[in-house]
């Protein structure tokens, strides 16, 4: 069994306290309690409809908790505006993703770098010139000046990440971003998360790829129905009986099994 | 901002273009009589509207149908401010008039931006109607529906100048303010709001200030207008068709460009003359038609036709009827 | 106020109602199902009007019988409209659809113009200005009749929106465009089919009200606005909503009417802002924001 790659004592960059969302009569979320510790990677699993688009739409301003509160590092951002969220050094990228369709993708990602985290500092060639850098490091480069709108789904996913990176984020949450890849494209979308998270930012991410989430995450939570049912090292939470019935099955639960018993 | 490379020869050409054209304008009065002169101004007044509606309908994509609001906000702003004890002069007035245009469109627009697109279209409109039934009816200040009169002044020279001075300080403001950070915000907004929100940029302020600055340019031109009509009313300076003809002028010209909008003022102006000449009484008929033939052909106005012109004149790229056509065929349902 | 003067209101609101309730249907018809909001729904309003004017004047016809005939010859007028005109741009951005029923509003209203002059023109029959009094209370007969014709074309369509197959295949297109495809509907025909049915009531409305008020080409412009007040007061959900609206709005337009009618429009559209700003999603119905 592996240690958990984190330290117990890292500092917490995120806390969710009993974070509710009711939608009219739906109860999206149910009293989430969460940490998420600087450096590591936070894998959340879970079927659909469990809440994890919520969560992050809660958590970064795009909606606003019915209760509970959130502080980043150390600042209750439960009430702020998600363009402030942005800027505190927090970003996200869409499930269904969201490019700025009628610029060029260079376009797309220098408005991440001139109006994020690092934005205050940078005018708009210098957002350029970084923007430059962060689609070297995704993969983008050679499509710099393409409109958003030809582009790939797998190059729509990267730009939607460059644009996040480009915001010089502390904290990024990832929804889905693996949806629709191949299994090659998934090892290289591991690997770049890895190397991003290897660079000092911290992610939370959502995935339903589950060789991904197992390969990647230092710890994994999982929802079900708004709640938080599992939480803590991966290869303990997907022996957790609950995760298995709400969401992996036993046919997975037994491979996964299987796979570790032969290391 | 979205400018592809390799136009840089394209755009020597249009900077050319563009300062034979100023020259053109500049030394354009000699040559014409008052009458003409007058449509000149008209099409220079009506480029001002339509720069100051494509920084929010354009750029940012919210189309207003309500700015000519501000328009008479503006027209009656100079007109009492200069029939006032203090007689304000011209200029200053007319400034002012901007200003005041420019704040109450930042209050209106706090609440009415956060609309989605059919209802904040017709909450501006709503807003025009509204300016109009105050103007008509707070007679105290307005006099109502007889209108005021302002000081006269007849030299067409004057008012040409003004318009023209205005029209290019327009462009300079349009560039300088599209290629700053405000400028990629509008952009960002019109292409997904949810991301740029996400991206940091903080919509509501941007959204107003886009607002904020479309209501300037339509108070000064209102303000030239009443000056240069001399009578103001209600019912001449509140009416609809003006809100129409920027909202055309500047779908004609191109939404989202620089010089789109005084090119489209000055086709629809053109467009206009010739309609009213040959059909007087069918002239708003042949308007719709065209309005129509424009919104299913050439949705995107004339300026990516004279960019397109250019690539293909330089042989870079082929005549293509297919991407005419292409457009209209992707909006319609199968 | 006294009881009588609010009693008048009162009347007049609810037979007021009944004819907004069918302009606005067909209104929001066309929205709720196609996602267009019609400029030129007032103009079609005009045409049933003036058609209505005509066929009495020309060839004698009760104004009563001509309504079916008006509101045929507007379906096809709006299907064939839909096809050529509304069908390019049902995909297009929102300013494209506005602009496109703005130009033909104008074209069909100063066409009208054209050929029929700006004169007010009215329908007058025999039993024009007949009525019944209910105690102080007069209830002209005609614009009773008006309210009870309205409320059964409405009834007749609500019946064909729940009961018949292309009701139902309009409902399931307003509701989510791609499952109807997937159960077989046929999209642009539905849509075609929907912008007619609105052509038609708003050409039978239009009928009613030249017999009701004077009109000139200028008629359709304030049902419009009328029409998409009355949407955002009830919501786009169902004909429910929309009798709902109209009869609030009627109450509203009437009683500030009489009280400060130089103000009326302001104060509509004040309420109107008001609305959209606190209760985006009307009384009940789909939400408004961005």
């Amino acid at each position: 069994m592996e240690a958990p790659a984190v330290a117990q004592s890292a500092e917490v960059l995120l806390q969710a306290r009993s974070v509710t969302k009711h939608f009219g009569g739906v109860a999206a979320l149910q009293g989430v309690d969460l940490e998420i510790r600087r450096g590591e990677i936070l894998g959340v699993i879970g079927p659909n409809g469990a809440g994890k688009t919520t969560f992050v739409n809660c958590i970064s301003g795009m909606d606003k908790p019915t209760s509970g509160t959130i502080l980043f590092k150390g600042v209750d951002i439960t009430h702020m505006p998600g363009y402030a969220i942005g800027r505190l050094g927090l970003a996200r990228t869409f499930q269904v993703v969201k490019p700025l369709r009628q610029l060029n993708v260079i376009d797309n990602v220098a408005v991440g770098a001139m109006f994020g985290a690092g934005g205050s500092k940078r005018n708009t060639s210098q957002a350029r010139a970084r923007a430059e850098q962060v689609l070297e490091q995704v993969g983008l480069k050679h499509r710099s000046t393409h409109l958003a709108a030809d582009l790939t789904l797998p190059d729509l996913k990267r730009l939607e990440l460059a644009k996040a990176l480009a915001m010089d984020p502390e904290l990024l949450f990832l929804d889905e971003v693996m949806a629709g890849l191949n299994p090659t494209e998934v090892e290289r979308a591991m690997q770049m998360l890895q190397t991003i998270n290897s660079s000092g930012i911290t992610l939370f991410v959502i995935e339903h790829v589950m060789k991904a989430i197992m390969g990647i995450s230092d710890r994994i939570v999982v929802l079900h129905f708004g709640k938080k049912i599992a939480e803590g090292d991966p290869s303990k939470v997907i022996e957790n009986p609950q995760v298995i019935e709400a969401y992996l099955g036993e046919r997975f639960a037994k491979r996964a099994r299987g796979e570790r018993q032969k290391r | 901002m979205p400018e592809r490379r390799g136009l840089r020869v394209g755009q020597w050409i249009g900077l050319a273009a563009t300062a034979v054209l100023l020259v053109g304008l500049l030394i354009l009065p000699k040559f014409q009589s008052q009458y003409d002169l007058l449509t000149y101004t008209r099409f220079l007044v009506l480029a001002l509207m339509a720069q100051g509606w494509n920084l929010i309908g354009g750029y940012t994509g919210y189309a207003a149908f309500g700015n000519v609001a501000f328009f008479g906000l503006g027209a009656y702003t100079t007109g009492l401010l200069m029939l006032s004890k203090l007689q304000v002069p011209f200029f200053p007035a007319l400034f002012c008039g901007a200003l005041l245009a420019g704040l109450i469109a930042a209050l209106i627009g706090l609440p009415v931006l956060r609309l989605k697109g059919h209802y904040f279209a017709i909450a501006t409109l709503g807003v025009a109607e509204a300016f109009r039934q105050i103007a008509d009816t707070w007679d105290s200040v307005t006099q109502g529906s007889t209108g005021i009169d302002l000081p006269v002044r007849t030299e067409g020279e004057f008012f040409y100048y003004s318009a023209l001075a205005f029209v290019v300080l327009g462009v300079l403001v349009t560039i300088a303010l599209r290629r700053s950070k405000i400028g990629y915000a509008w952009v960002a907004i019109r292409g997904d709001q949810d991301a740029a929100r996400m991206l940091g940029i903080n919509t509501t302020a941007m959204k107003v200030l886009a607002f904020a600055f479309s209501a300037m340019f339509a108070a000064i031109a209102g303000g030239l207008t009443a000056y240069q009509n001399i009578h103001v009313t209600p019912g001449d300076f509140f009416k609809i068709e003006y809100t129409l003809q920027m909202i055309i002028a500047t779908i004609i010209g191109g939404t989202g460009t620089i010089l789109g909008p005084v090119l489209g003022a000055g086709v629809y102006q053109l467009l206009s003359n010739y309609v009213w000449t040959r059909f007087l009484e069918l002239h708003p008929t042949v308007l719709g038609l065209i309005i129509i033939l424009f919104i299913i052909f050439l949705p995107r106005g004339l300026m990516p036709v004279l960019t397109g012109s250019i690539e293909v004149a330089r042989g870079r790229r082929r005549f293509r009827l297919q991407a005419l056509l292409a457009n209209v065929r992707a909006h319609r349902v199968t | 106020m006294n009881p009588t003067e609010f009693g008048q209101i009162a009347v007049n609101a609810v037979l007021l109602s009944g004819i907004l309730a069918l302009v606005a249907l067909g209104f929001s018809l066309v929205w709720g199902i196609m996602n267009i909001v019609n400029l030129s729904h007032g103009a079609f309003v005009v045409l049933g009007a003036y058609l209505t004017f005509f066929l009495h004047e020309l060839v004698g016809l009760d104004p009563f019988v001509t309504i079916p005939i008006v509101m045929f010859a507007l379906f096809l007028l709006g299907f064939g409209v839909q096809q050529v005109l509304i069908n390019q741009v049902i995909r297009a951005p929102l300013l494209a659809t506005f602009l496109l029923t703005f130009g033909l509003e104008i074209l069909i209203v100063n066409l009208v113009n054209y050929f029929f002059k700006a004169d007010l023109r009215s329908v007058t029959t025999r039993y024009t200005g007949t009525g019944m009094s209910l105690g102080p209370l007069r209830i002209p007969y005609i614009r009773l009749a008006a309210l009870g014709i309205s409320l059964l074309l409405v009834a007749v369509t609500a019946a064909f929106l729940k009961s018949t197959r292309q009701g139902r295949a309009i409902r399931a297109t307003g509701m989510d465009i791609d499952a109807a495809r997937l159960t077989g509907v046929k999209v642009a025909q539905i849509y075609a089919l929907t912008f007619a049915i609105g052509a038609s009531l708003a050409g039978g409305a239009g009928s009613l009200l030249s017999m009701i008020v004077p009109f000139d080409p200028n008629l359709g412009e304030t049902y419009t606005q009328r029409a998409f007040v009355i949407c955002v007061l009830g919501g786009l959900g169902d004909v429910g909503n929309v009798i709902l609206g109209a009869i609030l709005y009627a109450f509203v337009d009437v009683f500030v009417g009489a009280r400060l009618p130089e103000m009326s429009q302001a104060f509509t559209f004040g309420v109107l802002v008001l609305l959209l700003v606190l209760r985006p999603q009307g009384i009940a119905g789909k939400k408004l924001y961005a």
